[in-house]
């Protein structure tokens, strides 16, 4: 029976049901478009002296408890009015609205929801590629230039010092266990794939980057991995509210659409 | 029945989305002082301080269905579809974000869009709701008069009641400060609670972004402050931001954008209303508006050439935006462009400060894009538009796109919007903001070349050689810094590098602007490293040109022209050490093709005659002050 219902509760179209019949039962009753008396109960009095009072953190005076039952006649005649010259059916504006709402309701319930780590955790293992760490290289550089590419590498082959061969360039000499976009970041895209391929240990190239050519001393390349839920909690919990929102709008319309028979004339 | 839950659901949905989102905390369970800062700034850290989302009253008017989230997702380097349906994504993330949507009347479009229609009882405001359910072009008309009756003092009392707007304006600005806190990751992408401050008396532009140090649990105490109509002291800002540190012990800066757009008043000789400039007035200024944002999607606001007839260089983002104020309400006239722009401001400090003693115009630069998509945007292949309304197609370049009239500004007039570059000890909010109060900035128009500019009394030509930003730090001041007691000329290190995914540089120059003994204002623009020396010479001030390798018709430039790294040592060879001076660096890429030749290769645009269709985008660095001996 439990297993009956708990999936029914995780139903947008459910909580659209729940929620309407919640505050259908606050504020007490059916409205009669066609009935043409309003009454004012006590606690839909209590009701508005408590909205405002949220609002402007105290009580409403009595002139104002006045001004807000008011208010709310007004309301109520000119909704009925409007529905008594159907104005909610002929009305584009209200109906793209009814629709936006509707849209909206199934919105807000999934961002009120808390995922638990399990949940999280199946999404994770489900888009590891998302997460994962990008592979990280640790390196040397001398940037060519217009230099000559194939003396400076033979002098590098030689053992000569770096620091003491090439053209001045702003960007570092060497990095250490640097993720691939932070190489490219500094480098331009694309640098750091093509350096991960070296051999390690010895002077490579030339490679372009974005500035020119340079030869290059692969040190170090490890692989990507993908960090414990414990790490990346928020990041992944924002994707998850993204995807499940999206979702959920699907569903409850899919569920909404189920109930229809559609008829497309042929052009 | 059937009309009993339709109006349940009405009220059931409100009541859900009050309850929405209340959480703080940030990406990765990180606070600021997690994050270990560098000794010195060693990084560069890329970012816009001047976005709009669908909370801008304007921004939803044009149509944009991005908001603050979407936007912080684009800014990661996620990839989004954008209000017309294409996908968009940034070619490398930004290290930081600012949204800053307009205080006035926040989310007050959307309510109005949002509002039953039998309840709307202004004129006004029932014929522009009727307007914008009718179509994105009836969202576009309404935004057009909006930012038009707000200048000419016009709009609607129940879009500006503040009592109104009060609580509509707490939700929106404490839900928005709750996905800030889910998307800020210090150590990673620092995402800044902000909003834009839209005075405008007659169409004059005189907004400010207003940017927190500060994350939710400060930032939720207060709103966002809206100047509301008409010509109120921009001081009342500062009030407010006196109000806020001393409320939450956080910590505030404003940022004054599109000058150009001010009809002399954004930096003018007197404070507010003609009377005289007091150091008071000055101080707090200063204090308050560290930055300025030199260039954006509207113009850009370093020179003019009628205030510099000698800069070849001043005439970059001035068409259509020099013609009026921001709804072109007003005519600009010369005499207005002093007020107007960034370098003759940074003069008119000077010689302010000679006669009160303070220089209420010390700012340093940035730029930013003011892209109303919520895509910030900043690059020429990948212009979004300024709003929804100009997403690419084939003939936003050609359209015009006046925001009152429809005289004088047309799509090609945008820029592609620019970059702000921070010299910051760590990516969080807090090295940011902290690295934005000591100036240590620069402006970019999109292109993210790396600036170093150092000023010290010391260097020698050989200082290049060794670790010199060390020397720079070590014995020097960085961009944005003050020189005192002269030793001999002032010497300045530059080095610029490349985009690394970009245009060669062109060169790199050197403003200097001084105030002489009878009070006058100077200025002269030195070229002090260029690529290709060898064959490009100096002819007087006037530089040989670097050439053009752009092809109009593949919308494409080659490298083969230009330098990917230019630096120097330079010392100031006209230098009085008895006059008051600034200098600022300018770095200059070769010739790449602008925005609109991507959309005649990609959507076969028409584009009219006169259409500027390349430019030498460029960066500009924050000032280095000189002060003599009192």
């Amino acid at each position: 029976m439990i297993g009956r219902i708990v999936p029914l509760l995780r139903e947008p179209l459910v909580h659209f049901l729940i929620a309407g019949a919640l505050v259908f039962a606050m504020f007490g009753g059916t409205v009669d478009p066609a009935d043409r008396s309003i009454t004012v109960t006590e606690s839909q009095i209590r009701g508005l002296a408590e909205q405002w009072e949220a609002t402007w953190q105290r009580q409403p005076t009595p002139a104002e408890v006045d001004g807000l039952i008011r208010d709310y006649i007004k309301d109520e005649v000119y909704y009925r009015e409007a529905i008594r010259l159907g104005l909610d059916t002929d009305d584009i504006v209200m109906r793209r609205r009814m629709r936006s709402k509707m849209e909206f309701l199934v919105a807000a319930q999934s961002e009120n929801e808390a995922p638990s780590d399990a949940t999280l955790q199946a999404w994770l293992d489900g888009h590891k590629s998302k997460y994962a760490t990008s592979k990280a290289v640790s390196f040397d550089q001398v940037f060519v230039g217009e230099g000559d590419s194939a003396r400076i590498s033979a002098q590098l082959k030689t053992g000569m010092n770096p620091a003491t061969l090439g053209a001045p360039l702003s960007v570092p000499a060497a990095l250490e266990d640097s993720q691939v976009e932070d190489i490219d970041r500094q480098f331009g895209e694309g640098f750091a794939n093509r350096i991960a391929q070296y051999p390690l240990g010895q002077w490579q190239g030339p490679v372009e980057s974005g500035f020119g050519p340079h030869i290059v001393r692969v040190r170090k390349v490890s692989a990507g991995s993908v960090p414990p839920l414990s790490k990346i909690r928020q990041k992944v919990e924002n994707d998850w509210r993204e995807a499940n929102r999206k979702s959920r709008e699907g569903k409850a319309y899919q569920a909404l659409l189920d109930g229809y028979t559609i008829r497309i004339a042929k052009p | 029945m059937r009309i009993s839950i339709r109006n349940v659901m009405l009220i059931s949905s409100a009541a859900i989305a009050l309850t929405a989102c209340n959480k703080t905390g940030s990406m990765n369970g990180k606070t600021d002082a997690d994050i270990k800062e560098t000794a010195y700034s060693e990084r560069v850290y890329w970012g816009d301080t001047h976005l709009h989302t669908s909370n801008s009253i304007d921004a939803f008017g044009f149509g944009v269905k991005l908001g603050p989230e979407e936007a912080l997702r684009f800014a990661r380097g996620e990839e989004v579809t954008a209000t017309w349906g294409l996908k968009a994504k940034l070619e490398r993330p930004l290290d930081f974000l600012v949204i800053a949507d307009h205080s006035g009347g926040l989310g007050a479009l959307q309510t109005l869009f949002d509002a039953p229609r039998l309840l709307i009882q202004d004129p006004t405001l029932l014929r522009w709701y009727d307007m914008m359910h009718e179509s994105p072009e009836g969202r576009l008309k309404v935004t057009g008069e909006l930012i038009d009756m707000a200048g000419s003092n016009t709009l609607p009392a129940a879009l500006r009641d503040p009592e109104r707007t009060q609580k509509n304006t707490t939700k929106i600005w404490t839900n928005h400060s709750s996905i800030v806190e889910r998307y800020n990751e210090p150590g990673k992408f620092s995402a800044f609670m902000g909003f834009e401050y839209t005075l405008m008396p007659s169409g004059d532009n005189m907004h400010r972004v207003v940017m927190f140090r500060d994350g939710k649990d400060k930032t939720d105490k207060v709103l966002p402050y809206d100047p509301g109509q008409g010509d109120t002291p921009v001081s009342q800002l500062w009030d407010y931001m006196d109000a806020y540190e001393k409320a939450t012990g956080g910590k505030v800066l404003a940022i004054p954008h599109n000058s150009n757009l001010s009809n002399g008043r954004m930096f003018e000789m007197t404070g507010p209303g003609g009377t005289p400039m007091t150091a008071e007035y000055a101080r707090r200024r200063a204090s308050r508006e560290p930055l300025v944002e030199a260039t954006q999607i509207k113009g850009d606001s370093e020179a003019h050439p009628f205030l510099s007839p000698n800069d070849e260089f001043a005439d970059y983002g001035k068409a259509g935006w020099e013609l009026g104020n921001l709804t072109m309400q007003r005519a600009t006239k010369p005499d207005m462009h002093a007020g107007n722009y960034v370098r003759e401001a940074l003069k008119r400090g000077l010689a302010i400060e000679a006669k009160t003693g303070v220089n209420p115009y010390k700012f340093g630069m940035i730029g930013s894009t003011d892209s109303h998509t919520a895509l910030a945007t900043g690059d020429e292949n990948n212009f979004f538009g300024k709003h929804a309304g100009n997403e690419p197609n084939a003939n936003r370049a050609s359209q015009p796109q006046n925001l009152g009239t429809r005289l004088g500004r047309f799509g090609w007039n945008y820029l592609a919007g620019g970059y702000a570059a921070v010299w910051a000890k760590a990516n969080t909010r807090s090295a940011i903001f902290d690295a934005m109060m000591r100036k240590e900035t620069y402006a970019t128009t999109g292109p993210r070349m790396t600036v170093r500019f150092f000023g010290g009394w010391n260097f020698a030509a050989d200082t290049l050689k060794g670790d010199w930003v060390k020397a720079g730090y070590a014995t020097g001041v960085p961009m944005g810094g003050d020189l005192k007691e002269a030793k001999g000329a002032p010497k300045f290190i530059v080095s610029a590098t490349k985009d690394p995914i970009g245009a060669n540089l062109d060169r790199v120059q050197i403003v200097k602007g001084w105030v002489d003994a009878n009070g006058k204002l100077h200025e002269k623009i030195f070229n002090v490293v260029w690529s290709s020396p060898a064959t490009r010479t100096l002819s007087g001030d006037r530089l040989t040109p670097v050439g053009d390798t752009v092809d109009v018709a593949t919308a494409s430039y080659k490298n083969s022209i230009g330098a990917p790294q230019l630096s120097t040592v330079w010392a100031d060879p006209e230098f009085n050490a008895g006059q008051k001076a600034y200098y600022y660096a300018r770095v200059l890429e070769i010739p790449t093709p602008r925005w609109v030749l991507f959309d005649v290769l990609r959507y076969k645009a028409k584009l009219l005659p006169g259409t500027r269709v390349k430019d030498q985008e460029r960066a500009y660095t924050s000032p280095i002050w000189y002060h003599p001996k009192a």
